[in-house]
């Protein structure tokens, strides 16, 4: 294991807005989380809390404008990628940070050969030659465990099922061996079983190569089997970062408490499925004071004036974003 | 291919049927042969016998005449196409028109790939741009004009004075002259065709410039475009091989469509600036009732349709690997 301290990707108060027709939409505000080596990081939230947008602006993959980033820093040992021009940072990104997408139905080309699209980097950016490519092309298909490798580098993205296919998605994102993993949802589009092999494959080649994997997710279960470390966001903000065991046995922050109360549970069948009331916030209004106190059980009205409550540090480095954080805690054994 | 055949085999029996019921309707053509003289039964009968006409279905209507419909099939098969009303080879007046199509439509399709490509793809890169707008707004310029009007315009504005000016300036037989002729020479296929096949491409490109546009914008917006930019290509490297590469598919579809909207415009054009090719002959062989000549130039267009559609379709194939035949 390399030294942990210091960590590999660093995201330093990010904030990131959309210029949209009914105004500015902001999207990510304030938000800060670190990788490092050989560790994970679970960023959970619901559809349009930020999450992906985040890793966009990390990736250099935002369509500027619309989308601007109005303060923070992302770092990679130490640089900041947002004083590169866009071009450097892709290109810096490409050889250190990689980045496996929702649906690799669409993520792939469909139009070339999965082992073209394996080495299409290594080809244009390290001159590797096509027959030095192939056999690359094998070993990664190898490593990914996608069976009779060498007969599949010739097949195109359509004629591999689902699950081989998010293995070629992975497989493409390890060809210029990058040191930190972003994974947006890499399992979203899969069915269950298929769900399992794919974050096993994921835990096993972070492991192998003690990369920093930064994992989107909305699955509260996934998030306990492989995570390290949690970020809870909530229209554009982290409201509880915690270690995974924490967040676990107890949750400092509603929102995480009741995301975790909405798991199916085999104990309480029959019951009927616990749900978050209300929606999440329309992002060209979010609530003032605490952007979740409408859904909030334990609001009052501190909650519901500007501005946004405080990230409460709490004992065993870890901050939850809400005026209750230490009474929340301490309730949190009852979630399960 | 056997879709082609059926295809060319429905439309030769469709023209036939038609010319069938024309010849029934408006009497025997043998007579266009006499002009304002009045033949003997004789001369008459002759005539008839040469051209095929004979048979007595063609003066019952509603007779779909099928026995002379297979005499013709056979004499096709056999290379026949039949002789027009001056007694010339169809297969002769196609091989001096044909090549002067053929000059239009490559003009045609070189503007057709140059302009739409290159003001599709710049539409697309700087979209909502300024230089997007204008180039939208060009093709809807050109959409508003047809082919008819531009070669008016052209014929009656510009050509003539062009014209005068060049041949004082550079002499009558250089290129510049030749370029800007109001009508084709024999002498000069190429030079006069020029700028005919240029309107003519123009025309159609305007559609093509919006379907280059759009098949690019959608290829812009494509995970797997930003799934190639997650692996810090070049822009360039991701632009000519995920977008326009993907982005051909839907072209390449639409080409088969274009290509049929530029032969009806090339009939056009080549009546206007009396270009000796497929479509002036056609054009003229319908207002002279020759029959021979209407369905065998007819058929051969069918003919050069099908086979176009057919690469199309061969081409498609090959750039999208999804719907390759095995």
């Amino acid at each position: 294991m390399t030294d942990q301290s210091t960590p590999l990707l660093e995201v330093e108060d990010l904030a990131v807005e959309f210029a949209t027709p009914d105004g500015v939409v902001r999207a990510v505000d304030g938000l800060s989380y670190s990788v490092t080596a050989g560790r994970t990081l679970a960023i959970v939230g619901e559809s349009g809390s930020g999450k992906s947008v985040s890793s966009m602006a990390v990736m250099g993959l935002l369509q500027m404008p619309p989308a601007r980033i109005v303060r923070g820093a992302i770092r990679f040992k130490g640089q900041d990628l947002l004083t590169l021009g866009p071009k450097q940072h892709r290109a810096f990104c490409g050889s250190h940070i990689a980045m496996v997408f929702q649906d690799a139905l669409t993520a792939l080309n469909p139009v070339h050969t999965v082992g073209w699209q394996l080495t299409e980097a290594l080809r244009a950016r390290r001159k590797m030659s096509r027959r030095e490519a192939t056999t690359r092309a094998v070993e990664l298909l190898d490593m990914v465990k996608v069976p009779n490798a060498k007969e599949r580098v010739k097949d195109y993205p359509h004629q591999f099922s689902g699950g081989m296919r998010q293995r070629v998605m992975i497989a493409s994102a390890l060809a210029m061996d990058p040191e930190v993993l972003i994974a947006d949802e890499p399992t979203t589009a899969l069915d269950v079983t298929v769900q399992a092999q794919i974050m096993t494959l994921l835990s096993e080649i972070q492991a192998e190569r003690d990369m920093g994997l930064v994992l989107i997710t909305h699955d509260m279960g996934v998030v306990a089997n492989v995570a390290d470390d949690v970020t809870v966001m909530y229209a554009g903000r982290a409201v509880e970062q915690a270690s995974v065991f924490d967040v676990y046995s107890s949750a400092a922050h509603p929102y995480t408490r009741a995301l975790l109360r909405s798991i199916p549970r085999l104990d309480r069948k029959g019951a009927g499925l616990e749900v978050i009331p209300g929606r999440p916030p329309d992002p060209t209004a979010v609530p003032s004071g605490c952007p979740f106190h409408p859904r909030c059980a334990y609001a009052e009205d501190v909650c519901r004036v500007d501005p946004p409550p405080p990230q409460h540090v709490l004992p065993y480095d870890r901050t939850a974003a809400c005026h209750f954080a230490e009474r929340v805690r301490e309730e949190g054994g009852a979630v399960r | 291919m056997l879709q082609g055949f059926l295809t060319l085999f429905l439309v030769i029996l469709l023209l036939h049927l038609l010319t069938t019921l024309a010849i029934q309707l408006n009497g025997n053509p043998a007579q266009a042969f006499f002009g304002d003289r009045t033949p003997s039964p004789a001369q008459l009968a002759a005539v008839e016998k040469r051209y095929g006409l004979e048979d007595p279905c063609y003066d019952q209507l509603g007779n779909p005449c099928l026995g002379p419909f297979v005499d013709r099939l056979a004499a096709y098969a056999s290379g026949d196409f039949g002789e027009s009303l001056r007694g010339r080879e169809v297969t002769d007046i196609v091989g001096t028109a044909a090549p002067n199509t053929l000059r239009l439509f490559a003009v045609v399709a070189v503007t057709w790939m140059l302009v739409g490509m290159t003001l599709g793809s710049i539409a697309a890169r700087r979209r909502g741009k300024p230089s997007d707008q204008g180039i939208r707004g060009l093709s809807v310029l050109i959409d508003a004009l047809p082919i008819f009007v531009l070669l008016l315009v052209y014929k009656y504005v510009f050509s003539v004075p062009l014209s005068k000016w060049a041949k004082e300036t550079f002499g009558s037989d250089s290129l510049p002259a030749l370029l800007f002729k109001p009508s084709f020479s024999i002498d000069h296929p190429w030079a006069t065709l020029i700028v005919p096949g240029i309107l003519l491409g123009l025309a159609g490109s305007a559609a093509f410039i919006r379907l280059v546009r759009a098949a690019q914008l959608e290829s812009y917006n494509a995970d797997h475009v930003r799934a190639a930019r997650s692996k810090g290509l070049s822009e360039r490297h991701v632009t000519v091989h995920h977008v326009i590469r993907n982005s051909s598919i839907p072209v390449a579809t639409a080409v088969g469509i274009i290509f049929t909207e530029a032969l009806a415009g090339a009939v056009i054009t080549e009546g206007m600036m009396n270009i000796y090719g497929m479509g002036g002959v056609l054009w003229k062989a319908v207002q002279d009732s020759d029959v021979s000549v209407v369905i065998g130039i007819v058929t051969l267009l069918a003919v050069v349709t099908v086979i176009v559609m057919i690469v199309v379709d061969v081409v498609y194939a090959a750039l999208d690997p999804r719907i390759r035949y095995e």
